[in-house]
Parts: C-alpha cells; sequence; structure tokens
C-alpha cells in the first residue's frame, strides 16, 4: 500500500521542500560519465547565492544524466544581467524579478527618499518594465525563458496605514498584471503562476529581511527551494501522462448503481456530490485535450449503458473508450485498456475510490500512478483536480490532440486487404520549422517506435533544426476512416550518398501501416542514397522498432546499423498510400 | 566523535566538498582558500537549518572556522 498516495496532494507532488544541505549534496556530486552539458543562466537583481544552488539541483533531479551548471549577473543590474545572459547563450534563462528591480525604492537597501508618488512610481516602474520587455524581445525572443514576478511585498515608506491599499500599491499591482499578460503572449516565455506559490509558499513567511539587509539575498529557505523547484519544472516541463482510467460508482458519481438505480445516483449540490460534477468536467477538458479516458468499473453493463444515458451527465460517453464493465478483477480490465490504447503504463492514472482495488491494480502494474478519489472530502477532492491537472497538463493543445480519441476508435484489423482498400494518403514535409511543437513532443515522449530513446531540451531541439547539416522529415496520415495527424518524425544528416538516421519516432496509433516502410522509401527516392545508416540503440520499450529492422535486415540489431536499398526493395511489403509533400 | 560533530562535518563538507572528513575539523577561514564570503554565507544558513539556531549578523565576524563553530553551537543550539 505505501506506493498508493492515500491523500491526494493538495499543495505540490513533493512533501517537502528541499533541504540546503540536500541540495548541495545533488550539486557535489559528481557527475554520470558522458552527461551532456546544459547551462542555465539565473537573471536578477539580488545575490542569486541558494536560489542558484537550490535551482542547479531541481535540475539535476530533474535530468540526472546531465550536467547543468547555473550561472548568473551582477547584483542590482536586471537589464544588463538579461544582456549577459543574451551573450552568454544558454540553453534556458530563469527570471526573477523583485520590486526593487522596478524602482529600488521599493525594496529595503535603499533609504533616504521621500514618500512615493502613484505618478512618480508610473512611470519608474513602467519604464523600466518596458526596458526589460525590448532586451527579451530583441535578444532572447530564441531562447527559453522561465519568469517570476515579483513574489515578495514591495516595501516603501507611506502614511497610510498597513490594512489600507495606497495608489501606490494599486499601481504595483496592474504593472504585475500587465507584465504577467505581456508574458503570457510570448511562446518563448513559461510564466510561473503566483497562485500556485502561494498555495506551496504561504506569503508571509517568504522573506528574510535579516538575510536580505546583511547578504543582498531576500529569501528564506523554504521560499528558495520551492521558487527553484517551480522554475526548474518552467525549464524542464514534465513529459504529461496520456490516459486516465477511472472507476465510476462513487468516483465519476456519488452511489452504486446497481443498487440505488440510474436515478439514485449523483452529481449535484443538493445532495452535497458536487464534487463528482467537478471531477467529470475535469475529465471532460483532459479528453477534449487529447487524453484518453477509459472506464474500469465491477458492473452489469447494461446498467451502465443507462447510466450514460443520463443527459446531465458531464462527461460525453462518446469521449470515454474503452468502457470495460466485467466483474472481474480490475487489473484484468485495465491491462485490456492498455492493450487497447498501446501504451505503457507508466503513462497512465489510475482514480478508483477504493483503497483496495488501488492496491490490486498497482501490483499488477507497478508503473501505473493510482489516485485515490476522495470521495467524502470535497477539499482533497479539489486537490486531486489540481493533480491531474499538473500530470496531464500542456502549455498548447495541437491538431493530433484533437484526433486522437477518435482515430483509437476507429483502428479496424489491419490485414493487407484492409491496407489496400484504405484509401491511405501520406504527405511529406521536410521543413524544419521550429514554430512546429509536434515534432518535438513526438520525440519526447514516443518510446515504442523509437530509434534510440533519444530526448531533446527545448534548446537542444532548436540546435538540431538550426544546423545546416540536418534534415528532418515529417509524415501525416489519413485514411478513409479518419485522419491521424502528424504521426512520424524523421531526423538525418546526409554525407556523400549516405543517410544518417539519429532521430526516427512514429505515434503508436500508426503502427501496422507500413507507413514505416514509406519513410524510408521516401528517403531512399528523394535522396538518391543507396544506404541509410540508423543510431539505433535497444531501451526497454523500443521492440517494434526492432522487430521492424529484425524483418528487413533478418536479424534482431543489436546496435548501430545499415540499410541498404538492395536489401529494402527485397523486405519491403506492398505499399499502398498515396504519397505527398506537404 | 559526537553527534553534534558530526552533523556540523556534514555541513563543513557541503560546502568545501574537496577537504576530507577529518581535515575539516582544523579548518579555518584564515588557512582554508576555498573558504571565502559565499561559504561563510552558506554555511550560516546550513548551521540555522540544521541545528535550528539563529545567529545574529554580528555573529558571522566571529564563526571563521571549525572550531570556533562548534564551540558557538555548543552555547547556543537547541536541542
Amino acid at each position: 500500500m505505501s506506493v498508493i498516495e492515500m491523500q491526494p496532494v493538495t499543495v505540490a507532488p513533493e512533501d517537502r521542500p528541499m533541504k540546503l544541505i540536500e541540495a548541495l549534496k545533488i550539486v557535489n556530486a559528481p557527475p554520470q560519465q558522458a552527461a551532456q552539458h546544459e547551462d542555465v543562466f539565473i537573471v536578477c537583481g539580488f545575490t542569486p547565492l541558494h536560489l542558484q544552488t537550490f535551482l542547479e539541483a531541481h535540475l539535476l533531479l530533474r535530468s540526472p544524466d546531465r550536467r547543468v551548471r547555473v550561472n548568473s549577473g551582477l547584483y542590482g543590474d536586471v537589464a544588463g544581467n538579461l544582456e549577459r545572459a543574451a551573450a552568454a547563450a544558454p540553453d534556458a534563462v530563469a527570471v526573477v524579478l523583485e520590486w526593487p528591480d522596478f524602482d529600488p525604492r521599493l525594496g529595503v537597501r535603499t533609504a533616504g527618499s521621500a514618500a512615493l508618488s502613484r505618478d512618480e512610481l508610473r512611470e519608474s516602474i513602467y519604464s523600466q518594465m518596458d526596458r526589460f520587455q525590448k532586451i527579451i524581445d530583441e535578444r532572447l525572443a530564441e531562447t527559453t525563458l522561465a519568469l517570476s514576478l515579483p513574489s515578495l511585498p514591495a516595501r516603501h515608506s507611506c502614511i497610510q496605514q498597513s490594512w489600507l491599499a495606497d495608489p501606490v500599491n494599486a499601481t504595483l499591482r496592474r504593472c504585475f498584471a500587465d507584465f504577467s499578460l505581456w508574458a503570457s503572449e510570448r511562446k518563448n516565455i513559461r510564466l510561473l503562476n503566483a497562485d500556485r506559490l502561494d498555495q506551496l509558499s504561504p506569503p508571509n513567511a517568504r522573506w528574510d529581511a535579516g538575510a536580505e539587509l546583511a547578504t543582498g539575498f531576500p529569501y528564506h529557505l523554504n521560499h528558495t527551494s520551492i521558487l527553484a523547484d517551480l522554475l526548474s519544472r518552467l525549464i524542464r516541463l514534465p513529459l504529461p501522462k496520456k490516459g486516465l482510467i477511472t472507476d465510476l460508482d462513487d468516483t465519476l458519481w456519488r452511489g452504486i448503481v446497481g443498487e440505488a438505480g440510474v436515478d439514485g445516483i449523483s452529481w449535484t449540490l443538493d445532495r452535497h456530490t458536487h464534487h463528482h460534477a467537478l471531477y467529470q468536467q475535469q475529465l471532460s477538458v483532459l479528453a477534449h485535450a487529447g487524453v484518453f479516458v477509459a472506464v474500469a468499473s465491477k458492473n452489469d453493463p447494461s446498467v451502465i449503458r443507462e447510466a450514460f444515458a443520463r443527459p446531465d451527465l458531464l462527461l460525453d460517453v462518446n469521449h470515454i473508450f474503452p468502457l470495460e464493465v466485467s466483474w472481474g478483477p480490475k487489473s484484468v480490465a485495465v491491462g485490456r485498456i492498455l492493450q487497447t490504447w498501446n501504451v505503457g503504463p507508466d503513462s497512465i492514472v489510475f482514480v478508483d475510490d477504493s483503497p483496495m482495488e488501488l492496491a490490486e491494480v498497482q501490483a499488477a502494474f507497478p508503473g501505473i500512478q493510482c489516485l485515490l478519489f476522495p470521495k467524502n472530502d470535497p477539499q482533497a477532492c479539489l486537490g486531486l483536480l489540481d493533480r491531474l491537472r499538473d500530470l496531464f497538463g500542456k502549455r498548447f493543445i495541437s491538431e493530433e490532440d484533437a484526433l486522437r480519441t477518435n482515430s483509437l476508435r476507429a483502428q479496424p484489423a489491419l490485414s493487407t486487404d484492409f491496407l489496400e482498400t484504405a484509401e491511405a494518403e501520406i504527405t511529406f514535409s521536410a521543413v524544419k520549422n521550429s514554430s512546429d511543437s509536434r515534432p518535438f513532443e513526438l520525440i519526447n515522449k514516443t518510446n515504442q517506435f523509437n530509434l534510440n530513446g533519444r530526448r531533446f531540451t527545448d534548446s537542444e531541439w532548436l540546435h538540431y533544426l538550426q544546423d545546416p547539416e540536418t534534415h528532418l522529415l515529417s509524415a501525416t496520415y489519413r485514411d478513409k476512416y479518419g485522419a491521424l495527424g502528424k504521426i512520424a518524425v524523421l531526423g538525418a544528416r546526409q554525407s556523400h550518398d549516405k543517410f544518417f538516421i539519429d532521430v526516427w519516432v512514429m505515434s503508436c496509433r500508426a503502427f501496422s501501416r507500413r507507413i514505416e516502410h514509406q519513410c524510408l522509401l521516401r528517403l531512399f527516392k528523394a535522396h538518391g542514397v543507396d544506404e541509410i545508416s540508423f543510431d539505433f540503440r535497444r531501451t526497454p520499450r523500443n521492440n517494434p522498432i526492432q522487430e521492424f529492422f529484425a524483418g528487413l535486415v533478418g536479424e534482431n540489431p543489436e546496435g548501430p546499423l545499415t540499410l541498404t536499398l538492395a536489401q529494402f526493395e527485397q523486405r519491403c511489403p506492398r505499399l499502398f498510400h498515396t504519397v505527398k509533400d506537404g | 566523535m559526537n553527534e553534534l560533530e558530526d552533523r556540523l562535518i556534514d555541513c563543513f563538507q557541503a560546502v568545501l566538498p574537496k577537504i576530507g572528513r577529518e581535515e575539516l575539523r582544523q579548518v579555518s577561514m584564515k588557512s582554508t582558500s576555498e573558504w571565502d564570503s559565499v561559504v561563510t554565507v552558506t554555511l550560516i544558513s546550513l548551521i540555522e537549518e540544521t541545528f535550528g539556531v539563529e545567529t545574529q549578523p554580528g555573529d558571522i565576524e566571529r564563526l571563521t572556522s571549525f572550531k570556533s563553530i562548534h564551540d558557538y553551537l555548543q552555547r547556543n543550539k537547541q536541542l
């Protein structure tokens, strides 16, 4: 039972903030051999001190296979530090602003000024804000930038009582809102959610006045650790989970439908079961964003069909696939769902109100994240919804996200006869477009048909695209049953008459359609090469691509391999796609 | 070695990782080139975090060796 979270976390995935001594131990630990370097630059106006240590430690925890170096600039010079960050060309920049960076009179290390007037202050802080924004737009537009706006209150001498908001406070709030809006519209900027920070780090326990006056570092250690943790999440956005399997009775709705009947189950305010409605609503939002949603329920299928016919249900039954309703063990139902989805357990979340069911599923699939639905605790239920948002969240919804569930449902048996009549169409594109996030997403989340398991950071991907020697080929698929969207990406380098492929992934939804063969045929023909080399490496999950290569070269590959055009032509099955250029 | 000394050595090792545990008991700001102002500030924060003490600004100038910090903690730490 220890692996199951009996209480949904209401604040953070971690139990507690990291201690400084733990952060130093992580930072001082010898790096792994052959680890890739990653440079991050902290831009702030205070002495970065422990924030630098905590940020490095949290980044290392997120990617233990990398060496992380966090650099910083000069005290009290945010604009100059933004310029320095741009000149250093790091992989990512963390910008941590406090009010004295906008006007030194808003901090405690400057004294001697008279009471501030609203107009004077507005001019001063907006002029500084414009300056920061201009440098970011002109010098850092291509760099991933994690931004934290002031997390400490402004300190200024004024006449009003502390509980009375004065015009200066109002001006600062407006500046904060304007800066937030500006930042949230920039693709390269990931703005820290101030509400989330407030939940995790109480505002009145953040400021260490003694330390700020003595050393120029303004934060208590707990706040520093939490801030660094969130900045590291912004820099390394966690990969979202792919699917959610939910129980029904006392989870999707309140009540046991088999006993209470279809009219006896509820999710309404008047029956004090509204938190089930909020859960339904969250699942509906996830389903619209391309998350697979399935049901594993011990029930009579005919009763469940009747329940899903209720018009007031907030989750459309068409968004649920598959619906596994039987009296067998939940783990068996979950196993069937995973097979239908063709995804691994570690991409899945299972939600149930029964600790016993959670334990049974967890024992069968240790990789699944099992979460208890707290049916008697609406507050904890809201915490669960926040947790689901964090586990499945993504910045943007792509065209493929919208197609995903329908393409699963339309999955027919893929015999040769079927393929011949499917009217399949593949559109290839060789454009290296850094604003298209789909190839990056596909490479970083595909496990099964993946050449070598290589993952990219934002900046590594940008450099890969900008490298004049690299080629990118992406494939978009549709047939008469529907569209799958962009489902394959292949990255290669060409040298004379040889092609060297170092990146190749294909979505599991596109298996068994011979799209992978068409990709290679395209490369052989379009580039007129006789051989293609692959930087293949075995991973614990890439069996599908191992089997594909075994079919072409006659044996399971152990490492990098080369395929000749003659070998390919000899073993390539018949292909029926219409091929287009995009 | 008592528990206080053991935990204090952990703190010193975190900020001066290149110095062996045995040697750390002899270190001072004067005798150790790696011990700069950043090490002092980090060490003070570590000691506050580890031993639950709250140092005063004036203490920093006196806490310049393993021995002086050890003695300070024996006088002030919350057990």
